[in-house]
């Protein structure tokens, strides 16, 4: 299989010895490649090439703050499959999140198998409807709570207009608000503003 | 009494009530009083000095959803008792479904954080006033425009017309329900009262009824007016 249509990976994992190891062992595969590894999942954005995989140590998901860990990724709603790489055990309302998970024991055999059927399951059991907001809708949820016009938000995040009402449209509709103040309220409930930005 | 079957004025107005309990916040704003026996519609239509065609169509609007609102039967003789009718709605709506709303709302936030209380509160507060003021332009402007319309006819002040209401009628439920979601899927779980769920009970209620009531204005109202002013340039 030529180089190009290997399945493209990206490896997010905080320790470089297993980085490394992992990157190897996907690499020495025929079917993928990895195009890209981070050791945060907050440093996606800078990345050129858009994976088909992303395989991610949940400890550097904060849950907390974003639970879905497909929303870091999956901004546009693309199917990108996700796949956990744990030496330990997560909670079942966390695994549900990820389409398969890779244990660091696992022997090379099995991670790419692993790989394999992650990919499968994305496309079987699409995952991306999920209604949590992604990165990009909660950026302009950020700019909508504290009163900019849709002109001043497209020219921040130099989109057009026309998208910006797209994203305005969706967030309300996964949060079932539409009102400016009433976005307001759920921003700063959820600690995304501080009130004290309307003092 | 099958649901799909329309009211009529041979009813008795009793039957009307037992096939849909909801009508009862339509007597209570008609200002029409229980312990009417076994009179029809019409009889007690009569009795209060309504018009009995509004009545039912008002009645149809509120228990069937695809009921289709047709002004052709109406006249100008009616437009008075559709304005009476808005007018003694608003009425409702300000004395008894939003005061019940708000008392709520101010013991739910007795329990809430200082940041939480200030947010509903102040969320509630502009909402108040949004109606408040949106009561008060078709109070102000919209139905003095139509007792105009009636009584001067072709001479009525020629600055305003039905189409500029229409243009400029939003829906004034938009905030309730986000305040609904806010209640049902945001405010911390901590904030477990049983408040909370009366709060929205009463704001479904108030909602489902907001939603006739714009349908009175938006098809209703704005259709005979319209027919109306037709009228008077054709003259």
């Amino acid at each position: 299989m030529s180089k190009h249509k290997k399945i493209k990976v990206l490896l997010i994992e905080p320790s470089e010895i297993i980085s490394l190891g992992m990157k190897e062992i996907i690499d020495r595969s025929s079917e993928f490649e990895v195009v890209s590894t981070l050791t945060s999942p907050e440093l996606y954005n800078n990345i050129q090439t858009k994976p088909d995989v992303v395989v991610v140590n949940p400890v550097v998901v904060n849950y907390n703050e974003r639970f879905d860990v497909r929303s870091y990724f999956c901004a546009n709603n693309e199917n990108i499959s996700i796949v956990a790489l744990t030496n330990n055990g997560y909670e079942e309302s966390v695994m549900r999140l990820y389409d398969g998970c890779i244990n660091i024991y696992d022997n090379a055999k099995r991670v790419i198998q692993k790989l394999q059927s992650a990919v499968e399951e994305a496309q079987n059991n699409p995952k991306n409807d999920v209604n949590e907001l992604s990165v990009r809708e909660r950026d302009i949820l950020i700019a909508v709570a504290k009163g900019k016009a849709n002109k001043e938000i497209a020219d921040e995040f130099n989109i057009s207009i026309y998208t910006v009402i797209s994203h305005r449209r969706n967030i309300s509709r996964k949060l079932g608000i539409n009102s400016v103040p009433g976005l307001t309220v759920y921003a700063i409930m959820n600690k995304l503003v501080d009130i004290s930005d309307f003092n | 009494m099958r649901k799909n079957t329309l009211y009529s004025a041979r009813m008795k107005m009793a039957d009307l009530i037992s096939a849909d309990n909801e009508l009862l916040s339509i007597l209570q704003r008609t200002g029409v009083q229980l312990g009417f026996g076994e009179s029809t519609v019409a009889d007690v239509c009569s009795r209060y000095k309504l018009s009995t065609e509004l009545f039912l169509m008002i009645c149809n609007i509120y228990s069937f959803r695809d009921y289709d609102i047709n002004v052709e039967s109406l006249c100008a003789h009616d437009l008075v008792h559709v304005t009476n009718y808005l007018r003694a709605s608003h009425i409702y709506y300000k004395s008894v479904c939003f005061p019940q709303i708000h008392n709520k709302i101010h013991k739910l936030v007795e329990g809430l954080d200082d940041i939480n209380r200030r947010l509903i509160d102040k969320f509630y507060d502009d909402y108040d006033a949004e109606v408040t003021n949106h009561f008060a332009f078709e109070e102000n402007v919209v139905f003095p425009y139509i007792d105009s319309l009636l009584s001067e006819g072709k001479n009525r002040k020629a600055d305003f017309s039905i189409s500029k209401f229409e243009e400029n009628h939003n829906y004034i439920g938009e905030k309730l329900n986000d305040l609904k979601n806010i209640i049902i899927k945001y405010l911390p779980v901590e904030y477990s009262s049983p408040i909370r769920f009366e709060i929205l009970k009463d704001i479904y209620d108030v909602e489902k009824d907001l939603h006739k009531h714009s349908l009175i204005e938006n098809k209703l109202l704005v259709s005979l007016v319209e027919k109306i002013e037709k009228s008077y340039e054709q003259a």
